[in-house]
């Protein structure tokens, strides 16, 4: 502040247009650096990947940071096959403070601290997921103060980190969706147990089927939001709706793709539906599909032990909500069928009913109606008067 | 044609009472319309308008709730003047449905279209009223009996198979398009659009609507045949009788209406997390 003041204003115009020729110049600079995957070009006189790697492929060397010890051996093979290393890059590209040896003091004291000074260097070349994960609800954990929470390299180690997508699809391969849920279970072991074991981890780990989601399908991959939040709750039918309205998938395991509608068309699935669109964040107390169905530890609905088909099973879930409810309860809920002459005949024989009911009443109504009017007119053509 | 107006004759056809009821059936009525449809039709443009007016269907199943629970005591009122007319006025019951209003409602389709020479002559209430009134009974029985169902699923399903509560719902939806259909055009034209029939407002009619609607029921009267209000006596006696009958019934209702309101707590209000899951769990110490 005191600054400025003291700069004549004469002397601010060379200085503005100094700073503003020195901005440009920097915008068409970056111009040509921007293309994210592109290698960087780097002046010879730095060290080659060899140099670095003439020391650090040695088994069991440490830094010492404080009182912890960080392993820093880099296995050649392993840094060979990562996508780091099949597209050019150098150690120092992303270690851009050593440039020889002895290497600089590193200042932070743990190795926690160590990794998380890291993901500034990723953001150099992966901005978008950089900007992503920082909307995620692992980056609130990290500013609250939770330094466990996961940053870039707890889950891409860069040093090993394989290409994941397609080199022209830009998809995640198939092979990469198989070790998602290995990645997140380094911290989320409990749920990876539920989930291994749930009709879709089982599928996914046992089978190798990539048509099950998993964990990204449904959290998503850098911007990770509170699963635990109304929004997201609310949100849940849509979610699951996703692969469970599209025949492609289900079609192939004989699953119904009704599943949406008809838990629309019920009183829960009402009610969910215009809370998620009037007032998304507003807790309602009508169940999601996670409510009957489970989380991570989905099962089939015909399994003997947890399926929700068996109706002493589904009672259980009934009385999360319904503590009262009794055996006959769960027939309540029209278990996504359509009423039908096999399925929920009453229902089906009430709405049959009123649709001949209806018309038939007020048909009458109407024709009683429509003669009475034609009778009034026909008594004032005829200059007579209804009686 | 003032003069005329005058010196007319005007004959009471609604005591107070009864103005006041259908006051009551049609604000709980129109409510219970306007709130249900967007439940029956959640998706319609005007379901959406009503749902935003009232801010969300939480608060607009509760306003349904409370028009159900006015049509109640609606209902619960006119049974008590119901019984009042027949047991203490010993009125003569002539909204009872005959064969002679099946006779009146055919000839009155045969004068429309031209095979019959004349309407039929009417007394109190016409077949086209009886209609109605019976319609909105087995209405309010439907809508009671299937709306209890939904309003409290587990007392229902302990004697009841649970297919029965969304049997219940599609039976309610059902009737209620019927009733609201059957107002518009049966209620509407009848007593709105044929001719803009007061007496419901103003309690009389004259002696040219007499004529027009009611000719037997006037020709009663004038001839002095019509229904005489008992002697003050005899009328303490009935009252007497009645009176304790009617207390013991508006008791029985008022249970009634309170058992309906809370027969169980459906359900739970706030939904408890899933499961208490350990979130963060690392697998291996962190490298």
């Amino acid at each position: 502040m005191s600054l400025r003041k003291n700069v004549p204003q004469t002397r601010l115009i060379p200085i503005f247009s100094m700073l503003l020729g020195l901005g440009i110049l920097m915008y068409a600079l970056a111009s040509f650096v921007t293309p994210v995957r592109a290698a960087p070009v780097f002046q010879d006189d730095k060290p080659g990947n060899d140099f670095c790697l003439a020391c650090h492929q040695e088994e069991g060397i440490d830094k010492t940071l404080g009182k912890e010890s960080l392993p820093v051996t880099i296995n050649p093979t392993e840094f060979k096959n990562s996508v780091h290393a099949e597209e050019g890059f150098k150690c120092v590209d992303c270690h851009t403070d050593i440039s020889d040896y002895p290497h600089p003091d590193v200042k932070v004291k743990n190795v926690r601290d160590f990794t998380l000074t890291f993901t500034e260097t990723c953001k150099e070349c992966h901005e978008e997921q950089y900007i992503n994960a920082h909307d995620s609800v692992h980056q609130k954990a990290l500013d609250e103060g939770n330094k466990d929470a996961a940053v870039c390299m707890d889950c891409h180690n860069p040093h090993k980190q394989t290409r994941l997508t397609g080199q022209t699809s830009g998809e995640l391969t198939p092979a990469a969706r198989l070790h998602i849920p290995e990645t997140c279970a380094k911290c989320h072991s409990v749920i990876y147990d539920a989930y291994k074991n749930s009709v879709h981890g089982n599928a996914l780990l046992e089978e190798g089927n990539t048509d099950v989601p998993t964990c990204i399908d449904c959290h998503g991959v850098h911007n990770i939001q509170n699963p635990t939040s109304v929004t997201f709750r609310n949100s849940t039918p849509f979610l699951c709706a996703k692969c469970h309205t599209d025949a492609s998938i289900m079609d192939k395991y004989g699953i119904s793709t009704n599943v949406l509608d008809s838990y629309v068309a019920d009183f829960h699935g009402t009610t969910v539906k215009l809370f998620e669109e009037q007032f998304p964040d507003q807790p309602t107390n009508k169940p999601v599909c996670t409510d009957c169905h489970g989380v991570h530890d989905i099962s089939k609905v015909d399994n003997p032990d947890t399926g929700i088909a068996l109706r002493e099973n589904l009672l259980v879930k009934c009385q999360r909500c319904h503590p009262d409810a009794t055996a006959n309860f769960p027939d309540a809920w029209m278990s996504h069928y359509t009423p039908d002459p096999q399925n929920y005949t009453i229902v089906y024989a009430v709405n049959l009913f009123y649709k001949f009911f209806i018309p038939a009443v007020l048909g009458g109504m109407i024709f009683f109606v429509l003669t009475d009017i034609y009778r009034r007119i026909v008594n004032r053509i005829k200059g007579g008067r209804h009686a | 044609m003032s003069k005329k107006t005058e010196t007319t004759p005007m004959y009471e056809r609604f005591p107070i009472w009864r103005r006041i009821e259908h006051i009551i059936m049609v604000l709980s009525f129109t409510t219970l319309g306007l709130t249900g449809l967007p439940q029956r039709f959640p998706a319609s443009t005007l379901g959406v308008a009503i749902l935003q007016v009232l801010g969300g269907i939480e608060n607009l199943r509760l306003v349904h709730h409370i028009a159900a629970i006015v049509m109640m005591f609606g209902t619960a009122w006119h049974i008590l003047v119901m019984g009042y007319s027949v047991m203490v006025l010993r009125d003569r019951m002539s909204m009872l449905p005959s064969l002679q209003d099946a006779k009146d409602g055919i000839q009155a389709l045969l004068y429309n279209i031209g095979f019959a020479k004349e309407y039929p002559k009417m007394g109190r209430y016409t077949f086209e009223e009886k209609m109605e009134y019976w319609a909105f009974a087995w209405g309010a029985i439907v809508m009671g009996a299937t709306g209890f169902m939904m309003w409290n699923p587990i007392t229902a399903t302990k004697f009841l198979p649970g297919e029965f509560v969304p049997a219940a719902k599609a039976a309610h939806g059902g009737e209620a398009v019927l009733a609201v259909l059957a107002i518009i055009i049966w209620h509407m034209y009848g007593v709105h659009i044929k001719r803009f029939n007061k007496a419901m407002f103003t309690g009389m009619q004259t002696e040219e609507e007499m004529l027009h609607e009611h000719p037997l029921e006037l020709e009663e009267i004038k001839s002095g045949k019509s229904h005489r209000r008992p002697d003050a006596k005899t009328l303490r006696k009935r009252q007497m009788v009645y009176f304790p009958i009617a207390a013991v019934l508006t008791i029985a209702m008022l249970g009634g209406i309170y058992g309906f309101i809370n027969a169980e707590d459906t359900s739970i209000t706030t939904i408890t997390p899933l499961t208490e899951t350990q979130i963060y769990a690392p697998q291996t110490p962190q490298p």
